[in-house]
């Protein structure tokens, strides 16, 4: 079994990640990426072609990490309390492991899956999804509930699972960008810098500071319109429309500023490894952060009138608490940790781009939905603040430095995305990519919410999951 | 409190988006136009090369070749436009949508002899057209098969005030028990192909199936993955698609509403 690292103060060290991979002559190995408190991560790997020990008893982080290694890989985890089936639903056949064998035809099959039954007197299940009432992605939600209280809830995901870290495998370092700006497409922007900041660091360059700039620029906005986002579908969850609606009309303010300033709502096909594609007048930029100072300050005032509202304070506090012991032993990332008293935030902790240690981290203990929403509100502010601030005073200079992708080469990146840690793990052969790993932080905070929601009433749930704003696609890739 | 809210809400000048400047607005969705007479046999071969999904083909017949470009492959990621020489720009209106995949698709003569059929929809009396097409209500049912949640983002603006659907009686129901239409997204996954089945079977007769985004219309950036079925007609039959890598919400009112005109016409 593998020895977790320490950090500087003696604890043991966040797992970030673990992924299978196969090397250059077709051994499986285990690849695992710690954060010991250093700004560069650790990594450590353990050849995996015989029997991997489980570490989910000690690091409960590791437990969904482990079952993809399992179905993905075909990698015999010993020891792991639960090893269903965690990607590949009842269709796939028993022994199909796409990341090692071929997958042109998967042949169909009909297998039981087995969820974990609560028993006693007065017990229902609910059964929710995968198709669910309203424009959301697909997932199932299975409710173990006496009268409305939740005893239990188990989650069953990965319906829309599209063999992504799959499809990465033989395309060229720079056609990669385009799959990862569809691994989550409302912050595809932030998977595309984190998948290109990866490729420059695996081979050695790094984007030009102009560049490095606009991105900053794209990522604070990508953040902004999701919690202004966020922030309004709260608000629709407990009923409050007029709000909603307020927070809607700002956020389309921005998804038109961007497409004016640089011809895309959502910052796609901007960024390429090496820079980005095409370069933005100044003038442009200006109207941009005129735009975000606007719909901040809109926003600003908004939000306060949202937390003083006697109903909204009523139905955010003390609803779906995530206490901070569970969110430390589950590994979770971004505003929901942030909200249960763990100060950690990718931009400070591991600087990237035009980052910098200085960086203002909003951090609360409560851990409800109401510490949610504060997060997400102060952190809006904070993004609009950095984007005014970087607009002003672009670096000169080339947006674009050529790659080259010969040879063979590894490398990582990770990225605060609006929800959390992100980490893009590549590995390049004779210029095409070998391999790809995409650590999203969906994936690390779903197995969170069953704990956040248990003890709440069903009618809650929905609010609950609001607040962790969790993407199904990016969390299933 | 709401007072205030409700004040402030009342305050904020009217966004609603006038229909005739909604219909095909598609900025921000870099979809591809061709400049028929800047096209030469170079830079015909250059776009089909540079396409990361194969949007462009070459087409011989009749002894002339042809550039063909299938929209519902595009996601819009504008190398075309970047390397094309002028012979590709980013579309300022884009209302461009098929009953079948094949309406999706326009040619152009790749010696700069112009677009060999032009199909450019061109609605006169949209308001007019709107009511007798909608009669009171449209209600849609929104299917995601396993989409990025781009679309759904696109979908979902459709409802915040500048878009307003509900103006033209276009209404999102929760349950595809209340549906006419069923607007899909996403390539339709292996674990999802059931559940759009039976989602397709729960929507009441007579009804419309419109795939939406590149991946709905041809599995897009996915097509070809071991875990993807297809495209959503490969799933369940489909009545219209609409491009796009995310649709506008603008391309989608224009598609929605295109759609049922043909539909209509057709019966």
């Amino acid at each position: 079994m593998l020895t977790i690292p320490q950090t500087a103060g003696g604890r043991p060290a966040r797992l970030v990640t673990l992924f299978g991979i196969l090397d250059a002559r077709g051994s499986k190995r285990v690849h695992y990426i710690f954060d010991d408190g250093s700004p560069a991560y650790a990594e450590a790997q353990l050849p995996a072609d015989g029997p991997v020990r489980s570490m989910t008893l000690q690091t409960p982080a590791a437990a969904w990490h482990e079952r993809e290694l399992h179905d993905q890989f075909g990698i015999e985890i010993v020891g792991h309390p639960d090893l269903r089936p965690l990607i590949f639903h009842e269709n796939w056949p028993e022994g199909a492991h796409p990341m090692v064998d071929a997958v042109s035809e998967v042949p169909w099959a009909n297998r039981k899956y087995r969820f974990l039954e609560v028993q006693g007197e007065g017990v229902a299940e609910v059964a929710v999804g995968p198709v669910h009432a309203g424009i959301i992605e697909p997932g199932h939600f299975r409710f173990s509930v006496v009268g409305d209280t939740i005893l239990h809830l188990e989650l069953r995901h990965f319906y829309t699972h599209k063999g992504t870290e799959k499809l990465f495998q033989g395309r060229t370092v720079a056609d990669g960008v385009m799959l990862a700006e569809s691994v989550s497409g409302d912050n595809c922007f932030a998977h595309a810098v984190c998948y290109c900041q990866a490729a420059e660091t695996a081979l050695g360059r790094n984007a030009p500071p102009r560049a490095m700039a606009i991105r900053l620029i794209g990522l604070e906005l990508e953040r902004l319109v999701c919690h202004i986002s966020d922030v309004g579908g709260l608000c629709t969850d407990v009923g409050f429309a007029v709000a909603a609606a307020c927070a809607t009309r700002i956020k389309e303010s921005l998804l038109e500023a961007s497409a004016q300033c640089c011809g895309t709502r959502y910052w796609r096909g901007i960024a390429v490894p090496g820079g980005l594609r095409r370069d933005f007048e100044s003038a442009r930029a200006v109207e941009l952060s005129r735009a975000v100072a606007g719909a901040s300050a809109e926003f600003a005032k908004l939000a306060s009138m949202i937390l003083e509202t006697p109903s909204i304070q009523n139905r955010f506090e003390g609803a779906g608490i995530l206490s901070s012991e569970t969110a430390r032993d589950l590994g979770v990332v971004g505003p929901v940790a942030r909200a249960s008293g763990i100060d950690y935030d990718v931009r400070r902790e591991h600087p990237y781009g035009g980052y910098g240690h200085q960086m203002e981290v909003p951090t609360t203990h409560y851990g409800d939905v109401m510490a949610r929403a504060r997060i997400r509100i102060g952190e809006a502010a904070i993004s609009a603040r950095l984007i005014q601030e970087t607009a002003g005073v672009l670096p000169e200079g080339s947006i674009f430095e050529p790659v080259a992708a010969g040879g063979e080469a590894q490398g990582f990146s990770a990225v605060e995305s609006p929800r959390g840690e992100l980490l893009y793990w590549l590995e390049v052969r004779g210029g095409r990519l070998a391999r790809c790993h995409i650590q999203s932080p969906s994936f690390q905070n779903w197995p969170a919410m069953p704990f956040a929601v248990a003890d709440n009433i069903i009618a809650d749930f929905p609010l609950i999951n609001k607040s962790f704003n969790l993407s199904y696609s990016g969390c299933d890739r | 409190m709401i007072f205030e809210v409700i004040e402030q809400s009342l305050r904020q000048p009217d966004r609603v988006i006038p229909v005739e400047a909604l219909l095909g607005n598609c900025e921000g969705s870099r979809m591809p136009e061709v400049v028929a007479d800047r096209l030469t046999p170079a830079i015909a071969e250059k776009l089909v090369e540079l396409c990361p999904t194969a949007a462009f083909a070459l087409e011989e017949s009749d002894g002339r070749r042809a550039l063909q470009l299938a929209y519902g492959r595009c996601i819009g990621c504008g190398r075309c436009a970047e390397s094309g020489e002028g012979a590709v720009r980013v579309a300022k209106r884009f209302a461009l949508c098929g009953l079948t995949k094949q309406q999706m698709v326009r040619q152009w003569d790749d010696s700069g002899g112009g677009e060999i059929p032009a199909r450019i929809p061109g609605p006169q009396d949209i308001r007019g057209e709107i009511e007798s097409l909608l009669q009171r209500a449209l209600n849609v049912r929104q299917l995601d098969a396993g989409s990025c949640n781009g679309c759904e983002a696109e979908i979902t603006a459709l409802t915040n005030p500048y878009y307003d659907l509900e103006r033209f009686g276009i209404h999102f129901v929760a349950s595809p028990k209340h549906a006419d239409m069923l607007l899909v997204t996403g390539p339709v996954t292996r674990n999802m192909a059931g559940a759009v089945r039976a989602t397709y079977e729960a929507v009441p007769s007579p009804k419309l199936v419109v795939a939406v985004g590149a991946c709905g219309c041809s599995g897009g950036i996915f097509a070809g993955s071991h875990a993807i079925v297809g495209a959503v007609d490969a799933v369940i039959p489909v009545d219209g698609y609409i491009p796009g890598c995310p649709p506008t919400p603008g391309m989608l009112v224009s598609g929605i509403l295109e759609v049922l005109r043909r539909r209509i016409a057709k019966r």
